[in-house]
């Protein structure tokens, strides 16, 4: 019975595994809004923000974990979920000097954009700026 | 003694330092295939799980509704022609292959398997089929047999960055609208361990039932849908196009993997060879100057006994 009520969730990248765990819950932030999963949840497909993952550990359950996931799509079926996105970062291994190095350059870049008035290049900065953002966010909540 | 000692020495020589040409080369290649090879093998993970999603998507009949639903108002990578299966009139391939050679069977390999295909499915009509040819190798040898090439790429890096790849893709898919062929596949060497790659094929375009067939989906049950958040247009327009650039970015960086990796063996078994040469050599050179220094000391005593 037990086995049931864990989720057994994946999170890859390009650059392979970042996260595999038995899960009792996943909340992620869905394009509409935020999005839990219990296990046992009918199969679902959403879109992600550049947000924050809490996972609900099966093995310890005291344990959150906490993962700056960068876009990407959430799949869920028959408790077993993946989460594909371009990049994700466990909380534990966020580099917070780099992250608020990231931060002051996209916002350095989005001024430059401004003022050349460029919206593609604007666009980009601000998904670079919401990257790290989420990343020090994630960090600091932990 | 067909050869006099200079020649010899000289031949040792310059296997010698064809050998250390060769042994550098072959450390090139092996650093390059353990740079690649974790990563390539990391992608392969993405790549699966991407392919796993859209055949679950495809099994739950969620293309095919999105297929027939009513016309989309913003669809920048016309995701509907991708869906949609045409009579098919025209296939595309692309083959990678490497840009330089020194790569042992490597290109033979696919070059030879491509071949067959061709023959096999289109016995010799020129006019059914286009090549896209990622590498020189391969887009030199179509020219040279005047099969129709429709793109050509050249200059992959060592270690491929996603950026060469979106260019492709999106050659690919514009091709792909524009009806310059009904059917892609991919066409690689997949690198299996350093010494064997065995020559495979993906189909890309169009996305259709088979790839469901293909990944063996566990349960069949999976027909009874799925809810999609936020709208089955805007997650198809996301996963869409990065299951595309996954396919062919994956192809790419497994094609290379496999190349390091047979570059690297055929430059052992060069300096391997040279190793050989350069013994047997070695042994020649030895006899041809114990022989001359007999025949020296004969003629000496043959002189000094004339003397007496």
């Amino acid at each position: 019975m037990d086995a049931n009520h864990v989720i057994s969730l994946n999170i890859v990248t390009p650059d392979g595994q970042v996260y595999s765990q038995d899960v009792k819950r996943i909340i992620a932030r869905a394009t509409d809004g935020d999005l839990g999963i219990l296990p046992n949840h009918f199969p679902i497909i959403a879109t992600l923000k550049i947000a924050e993952v809490r996972t609900l550990r099966a093995d310890d359950v005291n344990r959150e974990d906490a993962i700056a996931v960068n876009g990407g799509y959430i799949e869920f079926k028959d408790n077993v979920a993946n989460i594909v996105a371009n990049s994700a970062e466990l909380a534990a291994n966020i580099d917070l000097r780099r992250a608020r190095y990231a931060k002051q350059r996209a916002e350095a870049h989005i001024k430059q954009a401004v003022a050349k008035n460029d919206p593609d290049y604007r666009r980009r900065a601000e998904v670079a700026l919401a990257r790290a953002v989420n990343r020090i966010h994630v960090y600091n909540d932990r | 003694m067909a050869e006099s000692l200079m020649d010899i020495k000289r031949r040792i020589a310059s296997t010698k330092k064809t050998g250390q040409i060769t042994h550098a080369m072959q450390m090139v290649s092996g650093s390059k295939l353990t740079r690649i090879e974790k990563k390539s093998q990391a992608y392969q993970v993405y790549k699966d799980k991407i392919k796993e999603t859209v055949a679950h998507l495809v099994a739950s009949k969620m293309l095919s509704e999105y297929d027939s639903a009513s016309a989309t108002s913003n669809d920048p990578m016309s995701l509907k022609e991708l869906l949609k299966e045409r009579p098919v009139q025209k296939t595309a391939y692309i083959v990678i292959t490497s840009d330089r050679g020194l790569v042992g069977s490597y290109n033979s390999t696919i070059l030879k398997a491509m071949m067959d295909l061709i023959e096999r499915n289109h016995h010799g009509d020129t006019q059914a089929f286009s090549i896209i040819a990622v590498g020189g190798t391969g887009a030199d040898f179509f020219k040279k047999r005047g099969f129709n090439i429709a793109y050509e790429y050249r200059g992959v890096e060592d270690v491929p960055s996603f950026a060469t790849v979106q260019g492709l893709v999106k050659t690919c898919v514009e091709l792909f609208d524009a009806g310059a062929f009904d059917k892609l596949y991919v066409c690689y060497n997949h690198h299996v361990n350093s010494l064997t790659s065995t020559f495979k094929i993906d189909k890309l375009f169009p996305i259709s039932k088979d790839i469901a067939n293909e990944a063996d989906l566990k349960n069949t049950d999976s027909q009874r849908g799925y809810i999609v958040d936020p709208s089955v247009e805007v997650v198809l327009q996301k996963l869409i196009p990065q299951y595309i650039e996954s396919i062919i970015f994956g192809s790419i960086m497994d094609a290379k993997t496999a190349e390091h990796a047979a570059s690297m063996t055929a430059m052992r078994t060069a300096t391997d060879n040279a190793d050989d040469l350069i013994s047997s050599l070695t042994l020649q050179f030895n006899r041809a100057r114990q022989a001359q220094i007999t025949t020296e000391i004969t003629e000496i005593i043959g002189g000094a006994a004339a003397l007496e």
